[in-house]
């Protein structure tokens, strides 16, 4: 769920502070991009971007051209559309609107590669709170539809078809709300004997 | 129907901000009263849900994504300011986990999903409810689903008009309301039957287990 690795050697106070240090440099970061319209500046940044981000770039990249491809090239398409039918194309504009939104997609999953989303918000108790909650409770679905699916393709020896799939998902639905609510019950009464909901 | 980052304007997203920051400071005022160890399984559940919906999309030709909310059922069985302030937060995990949506889009997507949805959910279900009840959820899911789509329809279809170069060449999202109200509303209409069909299972999940407030 979050790429971050907790650093043992830091003082959690400390992780903390330098997360949302991050994360504000991340926030005033993408806010300067939606004020620059030069797409030479932001191919510039994001070069910039792609040199210092480390190893990780590449990764960071391929995530970032599969968040962003199908929308950048619907739009992309239905921009050059319009322009054919009704005229004044500007490819200014399309290298713009695309590298922006590369370049703000690219500095959102270097930003989660780099920093605990749990540690950014910290400071915030509310947020810090319901982020934690679905989280983890993310976490517990993957884990039983990542069961679920097992156990459906464990008992049948072809792939199963799309027909197939959607029963099996629906006769599963209950049980999947059942299995994490169960989950998350636990997870509630271990925050209530911490005394989180004391107050 | 989240927008992405890097169609909205500053002059757009940030008065949505300094707008949503007061309905999130509303939203969170009694919010912790509200949270003990009966609730919080029950929010963690369907917020995950919400989750789940939502990064299942397809883009939508007039610049955003078509997909279910769950925001009605939040809205139900938490009421407006928990619904508002729980998708806050899934909007924004989907944001940076998923690339979905964007954190600059962020506070238009949580006004125009998470507090106008949850609130079309409420009143439509409190004035249909004494007809019947399932049928007043699936048109409450529908709704929520409906106006939310034709806030960010307007939204983008307003950038090229406060946002363009001198030459009139659009800065942000390059579609005006002709094709933006159509594109978002046409099928999010189908969506919002999908919506509704769903959100009826969940809270029929939801009665079965005493979740609903009475």
């Amino acid at each position: 769920m979050n790429d971050a690795k907790p650093n043992a050697n830091f003082p959690a106070c400390r992780q903390s502070f330098a997360a949302r240090t991050w994360l504000l440099l991340y926030l005033a970061g993408i806010v300067t991009i939606t004020f620059i319209h030069q797409p030479a500046i932001l191919a510039i940044m994001l070069a910039g971007a792609l040199l210092v981000s480390g190893k990780e770039r590449w990764r960071h990249l391929r995530r970032t051209m599969l968040a962003i491809l199908v929308f950048n090239l619907t739009i992309s398409a239905g921009y050059i559309a319009v322009c054919l039918w009704q005229g004044a194309f500007s490819l200014n504009y399309l290298l713009l609107v695309n590298l922006r939104a590369i370049l703000m997609a690219y500095l959102g999953f270097w930003f989660v590669g780099k920093v605990s989303i749990l540690d950014a918000v910290a400071g915030w108790h509310t947020v810090s709170l319901l982020a934690t909650l679905a989280i983890g409770q993310i976490k517990t679905f993957e884990r039983i539809l990542a069961d679920f699916r097992a156990a459906f393709e464990s008992r049948n020896l072809a792939r199963p078809g799309w027909l197939a799939r959607s029963r099996h998902a629906a006769a599963q639905a209950q049980t999947l709300l059942d299995k994490s609510f169960a989950a998350s019950n636990e997870a509630a009464q271990a925050m209530r004997s911490r005394g989180v909901f004391d107050d | 129907m989240h927008i992405p980052d890097g169609f909205l304007s500053p002059q757009t997203y940030l008065p949505a901000y300094a707008i949503a920051a007061g309905g999130w400071t509303w939203a969170a005022r009694g919010l912790k009263a509200q949270l003990d160890e009966t609730t919080v399984p029950r929010l963690a559940v369907l917020t995950a849900l919400a989750y789940a919906l939502g990064i299942i999309m397809v883009p939508i030709p007039g610049g955003t994504s078509g997909h279910a909310l769950g925001v009605a059922i939040l809205a139900l069985v938490f009421g407006l300011r928990t619904a508002f302030i729980a998708y806050s937060i899934v909007l924004a995990l989907q944001s940076l986990l998923f690339g979905a949506g964007g954190i600059t889009a962020l506070a238009v997507n949580a006004l125009a999903m998470g507090l106008i949805g949850a609130a079309s959910a409420i009143i439509v279900y409190k004035l249909l409810a004494r007809l019947n009840k399932t049928f007043a959820v699936a048109v409450a899911s529908w709704v929520s689903v409906m106006l939310p789509g034709v806030v960010v329809a307007l939204i983008l279809g307003i950038q090229p008009l406060i946002a363009h170069h001198a030459d009139g060449s659009p800065l942000f999202f390059p579609f005006g309301l002709s094709v933006t109200l159509p594109a978002v509303l046409i099928p999010h209409c189908f969506i919002g039957f999908g919506e509704a069909v769903l959100t009826v299972l969940v809270w029929r999940y939801a009665r079965t287990r005493k979740w609903l407030p009475e």
